[in-house]
């Protein structure tokens, strides 16, 4: 009775083996893509949050303008999207059309599945600079490609509670370096008790935002690791300097930012451009509190600005119908209506730089005591050092992490540290340390 | 099929007469157990038609490597990394930290919560039983939520009672030692009440008269509860320590969610391991590798586990 | 006196009451503000007037009657099924000496010893070659030999009394029959806690679904709750009130079983 059954369970395994073995290799290597070609049929474009939203909002547009065509569009979610994209991935199936990728997350899909992406290059022409500098790099691979289209940017400034600057007297406009903020911190500390900045240590916290700041990453562009770098000691620094001086203040996770910023706890806070999203949603009794300025330099006339988030659209080898898929991407994305319609109706914050002509980012915004943030912000954003991210950075991010929370919560120096996560991630990775 | 397999096969008696008495037992015997197969034919077949190709895929991509979408042999090489990989061994220090700790306090607890909620004395039985078992039944967004705002540094509630009895703030979830406290807490939180279900479901199996027989012996109340109860339940808290050693071992949705794994790796298992190399760093041969390190870890504790609990097969 | 006396042990149920309640009650609370409320400081202790916004709201972004729909109807079916194969198999397991006993034991607990999520690939890879994907046979049949409900099963029928099946058998009775009309009715509590179980394992089955479920209109609950989860920006109370009503469906199920842990068997056994 056992037998037949025995035997028939390898049989069936070995069907399935052959039936649906193929690995991550894509067979096809991607349709090449024209400016302006004929399209028709149905897309199926997967997205999250604000982002489902704006393009739930275009598709309908670019349906009416191009008869014929449906566009169907999915939220799947913000958390544990890149399990359902990377399982398509590896498995060679069960992906969309069009794709929604962090600009973080990029380097590590291009990299691993270099086959699976198809170039957007020729869909814009090869017009990559009308869109933000460190977007471009990251959407890039070796072989000069474009995987991937930026959609919007996480421009870095910094945000300012006014009224504790003016307990202590201090003109907020008058920090120009990270310092002087220090400096600044002391005496609001002193006089009102409040910490200068909240953060996510056991995250890393701001630590790469100030390595980015400086044009520096985890790795140079060669791909060795580049820790032991002047610039990283002296961000972690920074950041070890600020907490003895008991002006950090350490939080858990979005959830915790907001809390923090509610209680008023810090008074400054280094955040990217949808902070403002976060601040006038959550926190609308905080209104004409806040100031938001470039971020304070290392040295005068250092880099003022960083990245801290942002998506891309892609399209997938396995896209059935490329063709629709591009021209949709290209109609959401190398357009200046549509990138500033996002911008007015969902706070995405463009990095097509051409959008940034629109009346709508001069106009004074009055949570901010009609001070011009998008302004600010837009004219930031072509200055954005490119970030410097690779396959191994989602396995370098915890070593990082971990370098930080010794030397800024357990006192470590902060030079040694990063020479053993520079180590570290060496034995994980393989990787050479730059010199 | 069915037909046969399900009635007790008649004995024909006098073919068999060339035989040996003893062969006649043993295939008696065989046939009388043979209905066996059909009770689990269909678990076989689903087994069969949905795990064997799995299983077998991830057996065979530990020995594989997978980069820039090429896939290439490797040998024993992923096993040789999980030896020098100082992240291995210290998920399963934390693991087996977690096991030793967490497992028989909650297993503990849940028996005498069963124990207590099965008396019919005790008021509001239904009600209490709700409550234990509602953490279990909490999806995990709210979860996670409920537990970050109560361990919050400051304002949390878990400090601000520590507050009301004059006691310092805790950073619970950014130093090394709270952090596992904090863990160890929050899954005997949401599945004591788990166990404390399936352990009174094994206690109302008891009959009666085992408990009036005890009583008519004069034996106390611990007696019947260490004489009667707890050999009666054995093979339900086998039942309870395997499943949830295995829930310890493959723990994941807590730390990732209330933690990531830090600070300082102080709270990494290996299944959050296995899964940061697999879905974040795309390394599966490596993940494939830990995945079978962690299914021969299980099966000798559990090995060891049925010995302990004498079980006789 | 009695109660007097048991006063300690009412004081320590209620402690562990409390502590298991307490964040339900937070929930509770949480789902009648807004987002904003909930992170204010001090974090508010009495319900708000938000409810019936944040009930439009999650209804018109998610769809939550029909998410609720399909979450019920995938939880039935897989449990009514997986059920069935659970207590059978169990059965087969504890009460037969069959040749491969061993080996199938051995087999089904495998499957729970492997992390599950090396496993996700080639799943996926086999439900997309057989086309299954968006589908909800997808989420229902791969996982109804569930290992977890067969040991439960197993350990559960190990102690039945042999007597009672010989009894059945000297009667003429069939193996089946034996099955559903004598062992199935002594074992009615471990059933009841094998119904919850699979039930809830279904109901909050997260990553699977969030794989195999390609529209909205397919979505349950918990791959709904999750669109939810934005990038810069969460919708906490409206994720706590759909916490909250899927709650409320496990929280009946719970109930409706519970009541076959019929106490009072042990009564006067007890009485100090």
């Amino acid at each position: 009775m056992f037998n037949p059954m025995k035997l028939a369970a390898p049989a069936i395994a070995l069907a399935l083996l052959t039936g649906c073995a193929g690995g991550g290799v894509p067979a096809q290597s991607g349709a090449a893509l024209k400016p302006d070609a004929e399209v028709s049929g149905a897309i199926t474009v997967w997205s999250w949050d604000v982002a489902a939203t704006a393009l739930k909002r275009l598709a309908t547009s670019y349906s009416a303008e191009h008869p014929g065509t449906t566009i169907k569009v999915v939220d799947i979610g913000y958390d544990n999207a890149y399990d359902k994209m990377s399982v398509s991935l590896q498995a060679n199936s069960g992906l969309p059309d069009v794709i929604t990728v962090e600009t973080d997350r990029m380097p590590s899909y291009v990299t691993q599945f270099p086959k699976g992406f198809t170039d957007l290059a020729p869909l814009i022409d090869n017009a990559t600079d009308d869109f933000d500098p460190s977007k471009i790099a990251a959407s890039s691979d070796n072989e000069g490609r474009l995987l991937s289209l930026p959609w919007d940017s996480g421009t870095v400034g910094l945000f300012v509670r006014t009224d504790y600057f003016a307990e202590v007297g201090i003109d907020p406009a008058s920090i120009k370096t990270w310092d002087e903020l220090v400096t600044a911190g002391e005496a609001i500390k002193k006089k009102t008790g409040h910490t200068l900045i909240s953060t996510d240590l056991s995250g890393g916290g701001i630590f790469s935002m100030l390595l980015q700041q400086q044009g520096k990453g985890t790795f140079d562009s060669v791909g060795d690791i580049d820790l032991n770098s002047p610039e990283a000691v002296q961000a972690l620094t920074l950041m070890k300097t600020m907490n003895d001086k008991g002006l950090l203040h350490n939080v858990k996770g979005w959830d915790g930012q907001v809390t923090a910023a509610k209680d008023g706890k810090s008074a400054t806070n280094p955040e990217a451009v949808w902070w403002i999203g976060t601040l006038t949603g959550e926190a609308p009794e905080l209104s004409g509190k806040y100031g938001v300025q470039p971020l304070p330099a290392f040295t005068d006339g250092g880099g003022t600005t960083s990245n801290n988030g942002g998506s891309t659209l892609a399209v997938p080898t396995q896209a059935k119908n490329p063709g629709l898929a591009g021209s949709f991407v290209k109609y959401v994305l190398a357009n200046k209506e549509n990138q500033v319609s996002m911008m007015k109706d969902e706070g995405l914050f463009p990095s097509y730089l051409p959008a940034f002509t629109d009346p709508l980012f001069a106009e004074p915004q009055e949570y901010f005591g009609g001070q011009k943030v998008y302004q600010l912000f837009a004219e930031q954003t072509a200055k954005i050092p490119a970030g410097i991210t690779n396959v191994d950075s989602a396995k370098a991010g915890d070593i990082v992490a971990n370098a930080v929370v010794s030397t800024v919560l357990n006192g470590a120096d902060p030079a040694t540290e990063l020479k053993s996560a520079a180590e570290q991630i060496a034995t994980a990775t393989g990787r050479k340390i730059a010199q | 099929m069915t037909a046969t397999l399900t009635r007790p096969s008649a004995p024909k008696e006098g073919r068999s007469t060339a035989r040996s008495a003893a062969g006649r037992a043993a295939r008696r015997a065989a046939r009388r157990h043979r209905p066996g197969y059909f009770f689990i034919a269909p678990a076989l077949a689903l087994f069969a038609l949905f795990f064997i190709y799995p299983l077998v895929s991830s057996f065979i991509q530990s020995f594989q490597s997978i980069s820039g979408g090429e896939t290439s042999w490797v040998g024993l090489a992923q096993y040789q990394r999980l030896l020098d990989d100082p992240l291995v061994a210290q998920s399963l220090f934390n693991v087996f930290l977690i096991l030793v700790i967490q497992v028989p306090l909650m297993v503990c607890i849940a028996i005498g919560l069963a124990y207590i909620l099965n008396q019919s004395w005790v008021r509001f039985r239904t009600g209490f039983r709700a409550i234990y078992f509602l953490p279990a039944v909490t999806t995990l967004v709210a979860y996670s939520l409920v537990f970050r705002v109560m361990l919050a540094t400051d304002g949390g509630a878990a400090n601000q009672l520590l507050g009301m009895v004059g006691m310092d703030p805790i950073d619970w979830l950014n130093s090394e030692g709270w952090a596992r406290v904090a863990l160890i807490a929050s899954i005997t939180w949401r599945w004591t009440g788990y166990n404390m279900i399936i352990i009174l479901a094994g206690l109302q199996a008891i009959p009666a008269e085992q408990y009036e027989a005890a009583r008519i012996d004069g034996a106390g109340r611990w007696a019947v509860f260490s004489r009667i109860v707890v050999p009666q339940l054995r093979p339900v808290i086998l039942f309870s320590s395997i499943t949830s050693t295995i829930g310890a071992l493959q723990l994941f949705d807590e730390n990732f969610i209330l933690t990531g794994g830090g600070p300082n790796n102080a709270t990494l298992t290996p299944v959050l391991y296995l899964y940061k190399v697999g879905f974040q760093q795309f390394d599966f041969g490596y993940a494939s590798a830990i995945a079978w390190l962690v299914v021969a870890i299980i099966a000798v504790i559990s090995v060891v586990q049925f010995r302990i609990m004498r079980e006789k097969s | 006196m009695q109660t007097l006396r048991r006063s300690p042990l009412y004081v320590l149920l209620a402690i562990g009451a409390a502590v298991s309640l307490v964040p339900f009650l937070w929930m509770v609370i949480a789902s009648t503000h807004t987002t904003a409320e909930i992170f204010s400081t001090p974090m508010p202790f009495l319900p708000g007037g938000e409810l019936w916004t944040n009930l439009a709201r999650l209804q018109e972004e998610t769809g939550f009657a029909r998410v609720m729909l399909n979450s019920v109807l995938v939880a039935t079916l897989y449990t009514v099924f997986s059920c069935i194969v659970s207590a059978m198999c169990g059965y087969g397991l504890a009460k037969y000496r069959f040749r491969g006993r061993g080996l199938m034991l051995g087999g089904v607990l495998l499957t729970m010893m492997i992390p599950g999520q090396v496993l996700l690939v080639p799943l996926f890879q086999m439900m997309a070659s057989v086309g299954w994907i968006n589908s909800f046979q997808a989420l229902i049949l791969p996982f109804l030999a569930n290992a977890f409900g067969i040991f439960l099963m197993r350990q559960a029928f190990l102690e039945f009394p042999d007597s009672l099946i010989e009894s059945a058998r000297i009667d003429g009775a069939s193996e089946i029959k034996t099955f559903y009309r004598i062992v199935l009715p002594v074992a009615r509590p471990q059933l009841a806690a094998l119904v919850i179980y699979t039930f809830i394992s279904q109901w909050n089955s997260f990553i699977w679904p969030l794989l195999m479920l390609n529209s909205e209109e397919k979505y349950t609950l918990p791959v709904a709750l999750n669109t939810m989860v934005g990038l810069s920006r969460v919708d906490y109370s409206g994720l706590m009130l759909g916490s909250l009503l899927a709650t409320l469906p496990l929280l009946i199920v719970f109930l409706l079983f519970q009541k076959q842990f019929i106490s009072g068997l042990m009564g006067g056994a007890v009485k100090g």
